[in-house]
């Protein structure tokens, strides 16, 4: 990692001078800003570059360059959706080098994961810590823009990616909470389907998309496939819209947009720190407080006690009411699409809106979902 | 990247602290490089292949003496070790590897020539496993056979 020069060698010509020099050698060839300004997208560097110009320059400018700490709260929690992400790309992957996604052999796969495989246990536990650490920072995220009021012009692709990143870490979670085809897993993946398919419109596309109305064999590879590829890529582009428009627009507000204070070096040094700290306080969670692994599951027997994942509570509650299931349904549609248009709904209820009024109502909706979250709960327990 | 150790610039300058900050870069030098090592030790320990159980128990119970056709040899499946048996005569069986010594192909059992041929480069070997033609420069590997109460087994 650190380049710095080896004494005694060769006392002509540092490690990090060679470095340099195949630098350029590989800058006459291509244009290694271009490739380097790819980092840029995904937050790690967050100062435009000039990709016209050789790397050394950059690397040199944007060092020096003092910067908008991104490292402190709140502007850290857009970086850590970033950082938990990568995270989790790695312990996923990691899985998948063992895990077989088919109904005969998933269980097995992660048993074999969990108690046979060297660390096994730690890589399954990190990435479902993880996961739950992903969500909540997400959701924190949410609020705090909501709050802040980071939905108003200009900001509006701002908010829209982060809801966006909201409900995709919701699919990337039921997508995955499937996989293990442990007996809770399994038969919480077949409520979560039948809640989701009130829904209008939603329900039959994912229904399509799953393979089904109901959970069968043949929907696993399919909740792979989402899981693994293509909701995580649809994240990692929100990711990119993300620190594309952030770029764009700033996270503050220009009367109270906070000093320059920081080098890139020490943001660099920072991201590093939050890294160690993130995987280290993963691991201790994963030690301390294991998930549970079940029986495998059996499509003819359901256990007690299995609950829909906790975002799906409000709505299974509000399933509950002895009215058709596709009003409640409708009405969960409406207020999940009116969150990330937000900004277009305030530019049409007139002009100038009272920011407090708006968080009021904000407020007010988030305490309604927590009520029927709870009343799920009790409904469940019942 | 190499700039991501590099101690936060802006510090006291160099002099008397310049011992102190050279140790406390040391340091966290050192606390990075205990990270790397570990987590590439627990990385190794997870990829590492999952151990196949050789030593103890490896061997194959192939069949009945008496199912086994005098020159005609058999493939037995097993595993990533494919193997041939074949009765040369009323009491001896003979076992060897399947697999070409070339490039892994497994061969096939020529009754003619009384020898295996390999369909990827047209390596032969005879019965004893030695090759005869083609690519193939090394000699198969052959496996111990023994014939118990009329059942043969051969030992991988």
């Amino acid at each position: 990692m650190s380049a710095s020069p080896k004494p005694g060698s060769k006392p002509a010509v540092p490690l990090s001078e060679r470095l340099w020099r195949a630098l350029a050698w590989l800058e006459q060839r291509m244009n290694v800003t271009e490739l380097f300004s790819f980092l840029t997208h995904f937050g790690v560097i967050y100062t435009p570059i000039d990709t016209q110009r050789p790397l050394r320059e950059v690397l040199r400018e944007i060092g020096s360059k003092p910067v908008v700490s991104y490292a402190r709260w709140p502007h850290i929690l857009g970086l850590l959706t970033a950082i938990l992400f990568a995270l989790q790309a790695i312990s996923g992957t990691l899985l998948a080098f063992y895990y077989h996604p088919t109904a005969t052999m998933a269980y097995e796969s992660t048993r074999t994961i969990v108690r046979d495989v060297p660390l096994g246990w730690l890589v399954h536990q990190v990435h479902a810590w993880g996961s739950s650490l992903l969500m909540a920072v997400v959701f924190v995220r949410i609020v705090r823009l909501f709050w802040d009021g980071l939905y108003r012009a200009p900001r509006e692709v701002l908010w829209f990616s982060g809801v966006m990143l909201g409900y995709l870490v919701i699919q990337i979670d039921f997508t995955g909470r499937l996989l293990p085809w442990d007996i809770h897993s399994y038969w919480a993946a077949i409520r979560g389907l039948e809640v989701i398919s009130t829904v209008p419109v939603v329900g039959p596309v994912l229904a399509f998309v799953v393979g089904g109305k109901t959970l069968s064999q043949d929907s696993l590879p399919r909740f792979y496939v989402l899981h693994s590829l293509v909701l995580p890529g649809l994240y990692l582009a929100m990711v990119w819209v993300t620190f594309a428009s952030m770029r764009r627009v700033g996270l503050s507000r220009t009367d109270e947009a906070p000093p320059a204070t920081t080098t890139f070096r020490k943001h660099l040094a920072d991201l590093a720190i939050i890294m160690l700290l993130l995987f280290a306080g993963l691991v201790t969670l994963a030690t301390l407080f294991p998930f549970h692994f079940h029986g495998a599951a059996d499509p003819y027997a359901t256990p007690k006690g299995v609950q829909p994942p906790w975002y799906m509570l409000a709505l299974y509650a509000v399933d509950q009411v002895p009215v058709p299931g596709w009003i409640p349904g409708l009405l969960a549609l409406i207020v999940c699409l009116a969150i990330p248009f937000l900004p277009a709904i305030l530019k049409r209820t007139g002009g100038r809106f009272d920011e407090r009024r708006v968080r009021i109502a904000g407020v007010a909706v988030f305490a309604v979902w927590v009520v029927l979250s709870v009343i799920g709960v009790i409904v469940e327990r019942s | 990247m190499a700039e991501t150790e590099t101690t936060p610039a802006g510090g006291p300058p160099a002099g008397s602290h310049g011992d102190r900050r050279d140790f406390l870069k040391w340091l966290s030098a050192g606390f990075l490089g205990l990270w790397a090592v570990g987590g590439a030790g627990a990385l190794a320990a997870y990829l590492s292949p999952p151990k196949e159980a050789e030593s103890s128990d490896n061997v194959v119970r192939v069949g009945r003496l008496a199912d086994l056709h005098v020159g005609v040899a058999q493939l037995i499946r097993h595993g990533v070790k494919p193997f041939f048996v074949l009765r040369t005569d009323a009491t001896n069986v003979v076992a060897m590897s399947a697999v070409c010594t070339h490039m892994r192909c497994i061969l096939n059992y020529d009754r003619e020539r009384k020898g295996l041929v390999c369909p990827c480069h047209d390596g032969r070997f005879d019965l004893n496993g030695n090759p005869l033609s083609g690519p193939p420069r090394r000699a198969l590997p052959t496996y111990e056979v023994s014939v118990r109460a009329g059942e043969v087994f051969v030992r991988v």
